[in-house]
């Protein structure tokens, strides 16, 4: 029974462009990280750039671009209000240092 | 109201909505499923770090991030010998197929090894689960561990997983499809680790 | 064709022979729906011994039980319970309640037997995954009841398993030692089983729909049973990190979930800079999509059977469908209303309040639903039907007190009282059981080919809907009188007089619980005197009633079901009969 492996793709050279992108992308994380930017910062960019490699990552390498868009629809907001959900515990994590009796 | 594209014509059974064997519909759940699991590790990771006044940043790049930063690259190239199995299973080369997913085996296991040496390296200078040799908040050596651990282990399960797809694909046992949904737990592996390596080394490096 | 075709008809060609293969090791979705069943049933018996204990010795906490010392000569010398023990029975009760029976039955056992055949397919996506899940359950459970026989017993720290008391090991108190590591581990492994059984029911109802069984043409019970398990798939997954956490906790020295400077039991705990509310977090985002996890499948079981009695469909199915889907997305956002006095940030509250309270509409919507689509309708009384309304009944009671706790004002003074012992069992512990003894007497023609005695049924459910409402709505008022909960006795001025009330409700639950003995019997009579039952006893019209009772190894005998009409076509004006079945060739305009 062929399956009718429903996944067309581009080429291996097309992948190995991606993956020198990402490594870029990783390259810039340590730069970043390197100039030594408040905490705050750092954490806003660090997080933007592993969104974006880990967008690539499924994109190409996971090959949701080339499913239906129906998966791509399904899988990726139910993930981004689950996580989105978890956030609801950040204001207890800010609360917490002024709340604790002992340091350390 | 018809929810789904249409009867197969020829068809037995209806179309499924997404148009992809059930394998792989089951490992995208579970990469969906293990992700959340992932993010509420990490949220928990944060969540005590932003509440701990004397949180550590104990790495410097040498050793600690360039070990990083090779174990990333690994892990990154071996995401690429997987496509180029899954491209090969696809094209019908099996013995291409099949070595590169002994080369992304390898590479899989070359990482475990590098991070089983990192922690050695960690827990001689005094890290624990419950201990910070610098004096900080021990919840650093908790969550450092059970992050990295717990990437480590799906990172083992997938060099095993490989393993078998490597034994078994030039016989037949296992088809493309079944290289496919692999690729698709082990680019997930790969995943995970792009979140792993900024926010648990990068954002502790001194 | 996907490739879930081919394994699954080359699945149908071969049966299995050999009594492991057949009744043991089954990779047969109706097997294994039986054997999840089947733990169920154990696991309620168990779980229901336990509510007894806990009730005489609420209602006469001097008393000697006979036996019990021998279960615990720590936890109840002279067969009397120490508070301590109370308390170990109390977590255990609800452990195995919540887990082991109302997650495991109505979608496990009912979802594993009926899905695959309601969508026309030989079986489930993953046979083999499906039976790895059962035995990852029963080897949780398992794990579970260990812990009543090693030294220490059971933990005490309830079902939600609080930190620090939960994470700090034997100090905390009896049961706290391995008991709790045993508890810890055998939920993670419950964990890993649900999330196995999610990927099996989510690929079955996407890939293996026969042909003309278009997502529309769904029953309700499918549509439940997959949406609970898209909730599943996430809410587990979370609870497993949580569990593993605890573990560490335990055993690994971490500081995750327990403060600096704890003393207890006068020794200062060596953790440093945790946070027990970061588990409450961790665990309530689980454990209110898991109450929905429990309720839904049961709401999906309760409107596929009444439109069988009414001989209508109910008054919207397709907004039904929207309500349930609705319940579940809300689910993720209200988990806050468990912490409303935790020492949550209190502008969290309103945060979980709101949606708290939005999430009684599509509930309220599915009650008027039923309500409405009942009234007018000439229903036929069996059993099953009876169990409908009663389980309409018993969702609105409970339902309502939710009304209140949702609101942190009142909530603050209701949270941790009898009055949310009364919500939460009569929507879990009432309704969800409620819709699987409809199903049972459903679909146990259908399972074992015999029909259970109705008069016995009857009886049953009457004596249990009286007495459901003699145990729990007493408990509204105990709660608004100031009665806290899990306290093991009642020693304080103002609960001193409540004693009489709770021993009213001890003698209602031994009663009620006397009269699940009716049930069994009618199991055990029925397995061996039933009357034979044809292929659709009840003339209903889904994919079930298409074929033998019971079911031959691959569902439908070799054929492939061809389905030409929506589930739910009841007293249709120009059909030919008074039904019409999905399977039917009989296609009728619908206006």
């Amino acid at each position: 029974m062929s399956s009718p492996d429903s996944t067309p793709g581009p080429g291996m050279k097309f992948f190995v462009a991606v993956w020198i992108g990402l490594m870029c992308i990783v390259g810039i994380e340590v730069v970043i990280t390197y100039s030594h930017p408040p905490a705050r910062q750092l954490l806003v960019w660090l997080l933007a750039l592993a969104f974006l490699e880990a967008g690539i990552a499924v994109w190409y390498f996971m090959h949701l671009k080339y499913e239906r868009a129906a998966l791509v629809w399904s899988a990726i907001p139910i993930l981004v209000f689950v996580v989105f959900m978890l956030d609801h515990i950040w204001p207890d994590a800010f609360r917490l240092i002024s709340m604790r009796f002992l340091s350390n | 109201m018809e929810f789904t594209a249409g009867h197969g014509h020829a068809g037995l059974m209806e179309e499924s909505p997404y148009g992809i064997p059930s394998g792989k519909l089951a490992i995208w759940c579970f990469v969906l499923s293990d992700a959340v699991t992932f993010a509420a590790v990490l949220f928990a990771y944060g969540y005590l770090r932003v509440g701990s006044p004397d949180w550590s940043t104990p790495f410097s790049f040498s050793p600690s991030i360039l070990n990083g930063i090779v174990m990333t690259f690994v892990l990154l190239t071996s995401g690429l010998t997987m496509l180029a199995a899954v491209e090969a299973a696809k094209a019908g080369r099996t013995s291409a197929g099949t070595r590169w997913l002994w080369a992304t085996c390898a590479l899989g296991a070359l990482f475990a090894v590098l991070h089983l040496l990192e922690w050695r390296r960690m827990i001689e200078e005094g890290w624990r689960l419950f201990q910070n040799p610098t004096g900080g908040a021990v919840q650093f050596g908790a969550a450092f561990f059970s992050v990295t651990g717990l990437h480590l282990l799906h990172v083992v399960g997938g060099v095993v997983a490989l393993l078998i797809m490597a034994l078994g694909f030039p016989s037949g046992k296992y088809n493309r499809t079944d290289i496919e949904v692999t690729g698709i737990y082990w680019h997930f592996v790969d995943l995970v680790w792009m979140f792993v390596f900024p926010l648990m080394y990068l954002m502790n490096a001194k | 064709m996907s490739e879930a075709t081919a394994h699954a008809a080359t699945h149908q060609h071969t049966a299995p022979t050999g009594f492991f293969r057949k009744y043991v090791f089954s990779v047969d979705h109706k097997v294994i729906g039986l054997q999840y069943y089947g733990l169920g049933l154990f696991a309620v018996i168990i779980g229901m011994i336990l509510s007894w204990l806990m009730r005489l010795h609420l209602g006469w906490s001097t008393l000697a039980i006979p036996g019990l010392e021998k279960l615990s000569p720590v936890g109840a010398p002279g067969n009397v319970m120490t508070p301590e023990y109370y308390l170990s029975l109390m977590t255990m009760h609800g452990t195995i309640m919540v887990f082991f029976v109302l997650t495991n039955v109505p979608f496990a056992g009912f979802g594993n037997y009926f899905l695959p055949i309601q969508v026309g397919a030989a079986d489930m996506a993953f046979p083999r995954m499906n039976m790895m899940s059962f035995w990852v359950t029963l080897s949780a459970f398992l794990v579970l009841m260990a812990a009543f026989f090693v030294s220490g017993g059971p933990p005490l720290s309830g079902w939600t398993a609080y930190a620090p008391l939960s994470a700090i090991g034997q100090d905390a108190g009896p049961g706290q030692g391995l008991g709790q590591t045993l508890w810890a581990v055998s939920i993670a492994i419950f964990c890993v089983a649900q999330l196995l059984g999610a990927l099996n029911f989510i690929a079955t109802t996407l890939d293996l729909r026969t042909r003309g069984m278009s997502l529309a043409r769904m029953p309700l019970s499918t549509w439940a049973w997959f949406i609970t398990s898209v909730i599943g798939l996430m809410a587990f997954a979370v609870l497993l990190p949580a569990c593993i956490l605890l573990f560490l906790d335990r055993v690994a020295g971490t500081s995750f979930f327990v403060p600096s400077g704890l003393v207890v039991s006068d020794r200062l705990q060596p953790h440093t800079g945790g946070s027990p509310l970061l588990w409450q977090h961790l665990f309530w985002f689980f454990g209110h999509p898991e109450v929905y996890i429990a309720i839904l499948p049961a709401i999906g079981i309760v409107s596929h059977i009444l439109p069988a009695f009414m001989r209508k469909p109910m008054l919207g199915t397709r907004v039904l469908i929207g309500c349930m889907a609705a319940i579940g997305f809300l689910s993720y956002m209200v988990w806050g209303h468990h912490m409303f006095v935790s020492g949550m940030n209190p502008f969290s509250a309103i945060l979980f309040s709101v949606p708290t309270l939005v999430i009684t509409i599509p509930a309220t919507i599915a009650t008027l639903l039923w309500i409405g689509s009942v009234y007018g309708a000439r229903l036929r009384i069996t059993t099953a039907s009876l169990f409908c309304l009663g389980f309409v009944s018993v969702f609105i009671s409970g339902g309502i007190s939710g009304f209140f706790l949702a609101q942190p004002s009142i909530d603050t003074y209701l949270h941790a009282t009898y009055f949310v012992v009364a919500h939460f069992h009569f929507v879990m512990g009432v309704a969800a059981i409620f819709g699987m003894f409809a199903g049972t007497y459903f679909w146990m023609p259908k399972m074992i080919g015999r029909m259970m005695n109705e008069s016995l049924g009857k009886l049953h459910f009457w004596i249990t809907f009286v007495g459901v409402y003699c145990i729990f709505m007493p408990m509204h008022y105990l709660g608004l009188a100031g009665n806290v909960r899990r306290y093991a006795a009642f020693t304080d001025d103002f609960l001193v007089p409540l004693i009489p009330v709770h021993q009213f409700i001890t003698i209602a639950a031994l009663v009620t619980g006397a009269a699940q003995l009716i049930f069994l019997f009618n199991l055990v009579w029925t397995r061996f005197r039933g009357p034979k039952a044809s292929d659709n006893p009840w003339q209903a019209t889904s994919l079930e009633w298409s074929t033998t009772s019971p079911p031959p190894f691959d569902n439908f005998g070799g054929k492939q079901l061809v389905v030409h009409n929506e589930a739910y076509l009841y007293g249709v004006q120009g059909a030919s009969g008074d039904y019409v079945m999905q399977t039917s060739p009989e296609t009728v305009a619908q206006d």
